[in-house]
């Protein structure tokens, strides 16, 4: 109040006052979400502020000292064979990963969708997956595929398919495809939950008249379904490819990013390089790169999602 | 209905489940593997090749497993952390979505969509600045170190969610508490929240399963062996020599119990979360 005063008679500051007497009658609103908004500020925009900072710096873990270094890790990744090895690694885990997870998905959600006995029972099965710890089914999925006691091989043998088990998550040509598998189980539930609940908005109608037509269940799914379904579709696998993109505790606790880092992604680079080796500067630097990466899925997506002018 | 529509309706019902069942299978078989090796003794899950079936079960592991692991302290650390996590997160959604939801003022657009862009932001590419950030304020080694990453990447669903559901929530109903004389906070708690119940259960269950399940800020940010949580135990007992499958898969089957039972009771609250924001009316 005393402040506004002040400024009553200087005709210069009449938008600074106008600006005053709005936030005090609106003090509260914006009291309520001051405490989020400060706590997001420290917690995430604090943190993206220091990426950057550390990025311009050589920064060992383990001491105080910080050397300016501007550009140079930025120059020495581009500069690297690793970095480009891992673009295509990351990218063929999350264009499988997500193509994955959508069909798999899409396959649950339309048997799922009619006068279904049990359908509360089949929605929570398909459920868990997605609901336990990335780490317990990235276990589980170790097990399986374990080369002298896992159930995948015990099976293989029992057909005749292979003579000898074999190890998966020990050769470098296939193990990305042994944990790819254990994310796309992961990943299944929600794309599943998804679908069905968009498969149920669709208007009955449109089926019947369909039927009338004489359309085949295929073509009724090509015609129909898909069209229909197509705003959710994308705004789930957009999600689904943010999220697989930065998919960590499944790979870390099969792998770790190898054999020879050849299940290692973008994100498994940064904690390898960043905390694992104690080089912060670089790991911020890698850091980076993947905020360019998140801001290109996060500007689609709030265009998806903010599309047609809906009113927040 | 002729007699041939009705054996073809038929017919499609038996494919309909049959699919459903296949494509159950498939998805509860790690479920399986898990759990029936869990019932194998010793020699029996370490021969090659594995059995599908346990030839002789037996629940020894569930015995041993309070002796030889840590799973009890786990679970105690993973329910301190979730709980932290949820009372947290809440503290600070239902104010601002509560605001956003009843006031129109200048920068609550920007607000909300910078929530959401927070949730863009994965805990994983800002680790190396989080790291900093939390050794700089000393909390390293501290549940806090886990409990404040999980909410603020918890947060927007929390706020977006309340504030969907707040909106829908008549003014008039305040209005009259408030000509009887009700404090802000009383009409707050006393008549909003009671009405918010499915939006708060969806929250608390989506806020819950969030902490329990991740991985990343505890084995980064907590050392200390005695404050692990589930998911960290178990990746502790992932050894690179050796491994005592028999325990870890045991405690896996412990450690997912507590979630089995809140899908059962809230599946529905759960879903509603879910497709909050990804499905339009």
């Amino acid at each position: 109040m005393s402040i506004a005063e002040e400024y009553t008679d200087t005709t210069d500051d009449s938008r600074f006052e106008r600006g005053l007497t709005y936030l005090q009658r609106n003090s509260r609103a914006y009291l309520l979400i001051a405490p989020t908004a400060l706590f997001l500020l420290a917690v995430v925009g604090y943190p993206i502020l220091e990426t950057f900072r550390l990025s311009l710096y050589q920064s060992p873990a383990d001491s105080n000292i910080e050397t300016f270094v501007g550009l140079q890790h930025y120059a020495e990744i581009v500069d690297s064979d690793i970095f480009y090895r891992l673009l295509w690694q990351t990218g063929r885990w999350v264009v499988v990963g997500v193509a994955g997870k959508t069909i798999m998905g899409l396959l649950i959600a339309v048997h799922l969708k009619g006068d279904i006995r049990g359908r509360k029972f089949f929605r929570t099965a398909f459920l868990i997956p997605w609901g336990i710890p990335y780490a317990i089914s990235a276990v589980v999925f170790r097990w399986i595929e374990h080369p002298q006691f896992g159930y995948l091989n015990a099976i293989l043998l029992k057909l005749g398919l292979i003579e000898q088990g074999i190890g998966i998550l020990g050769n470098p040509d296939i193990a990305w495809l042994g944990v790819v598998v254990a994310d796309i189980w992961i990943g299944t539930p929600f794309m599943a939950i998804i679908f069905l609940a968009g498969l149920q908005s669709i208007p009955q109608e449109l089926y019947e008249a369909a039927a009338i037509d004489g359309a085949e269940r295929w073509h009724q799914f090509r015609y129909i379904t898909l069209p229909q379904l197509k705003s959710v579709i994308l705004i789930a696998t957009l999600l689904s490819t943010i999220w697989t993109f930065v998919s960590f505790d499944t790979i870390w606790t099969m792998t770790g990013g190898g054999p020879i880092s050849t299940t290692a992604t973008l994100v498994i680079h940064i904690y390898q390089v960043g905390l694992q080796n104690g080089n912060l500067g670089r790991g911020a630097a890698y850091s980076v790169i993947g905020f360019l990466f998140l801001f290109v899925f996060a500007i689609i997506y709030l265009r998806v999602y903010t599309r047609g002018g809906d009113e927040l | 209905m002729t007699m041939a529509g009705h054996d073809r309706s038929g017919l499609r019902k038996v494919r309909l489940y049959g699919v459903l069942l296949a494509l159950l299978g498939v998805m509860m078989l790690p479920f399986y593997t898990m759990f029936s090796s869990t019932l194998k003794p010793e020699n029996e899950i370490f021969s090659a090749p594995a059995t599908l079936v346990p030839s002789d079960p037996t629940v020894q592991a569930y015995l041993d497993v309070w002796t030889q692991t840590d799973v009890l302290l786990w679970i105690g650390n993973s329910f301190v952390i979730s709980l932290g996590t949820v009372a947290l997160t809440l503290a600070l959604a239902i104010p601002a979505a509560y605001s956003c939801a009843r006031n129109d003022f200048v920068g609550k657009r920007t607000f909300l969509l910078s929530v959401l862009v927070v949730q863009m932001f994965a805990p994983v590419v800002l680790i190396v600045g989080l790291f900093d950030v939390i050794t700089q304020f000393g909390l390293f080694n501290t549940y806090l170190a886990v409990i404040i990453p999980a909410a603020a990447f918890t947060l927007p669903f929390n706020v977006w969610m309340l504030y969907g559901y707040f909106k829908t929530i008549p003014v008039a109903l305040e209005e009259s508490a408030r000509i009887d004389g009700a404090s802000q906070f009383q009409i707050l708690t006393k008549i909003v929240l009671p009405l918010t119940k499915p939006a708060l259960v969806a929250s608390i269950t989506y806020t819950f399963l969030y902490a329990w399940n991740r991985l990343l800020f505890v084995l980064t940010f907590l050392t200390d062996s005695a404050k692990y949580n589930i998911p960290r135990g178990v990746f502790s007992m992932v050894g690179a020599l050796q491994t005592d499958w028999r325990m870890m898969l045991t405690v896996s089957v412990i450690g997912i119990i507590p979630l089995l039972i809140l899908f059962a009771f809230l599946e529905e609250y759960i879903v509603a979360g879910m497709t909050a924001g990804a499905v339009k009316e």
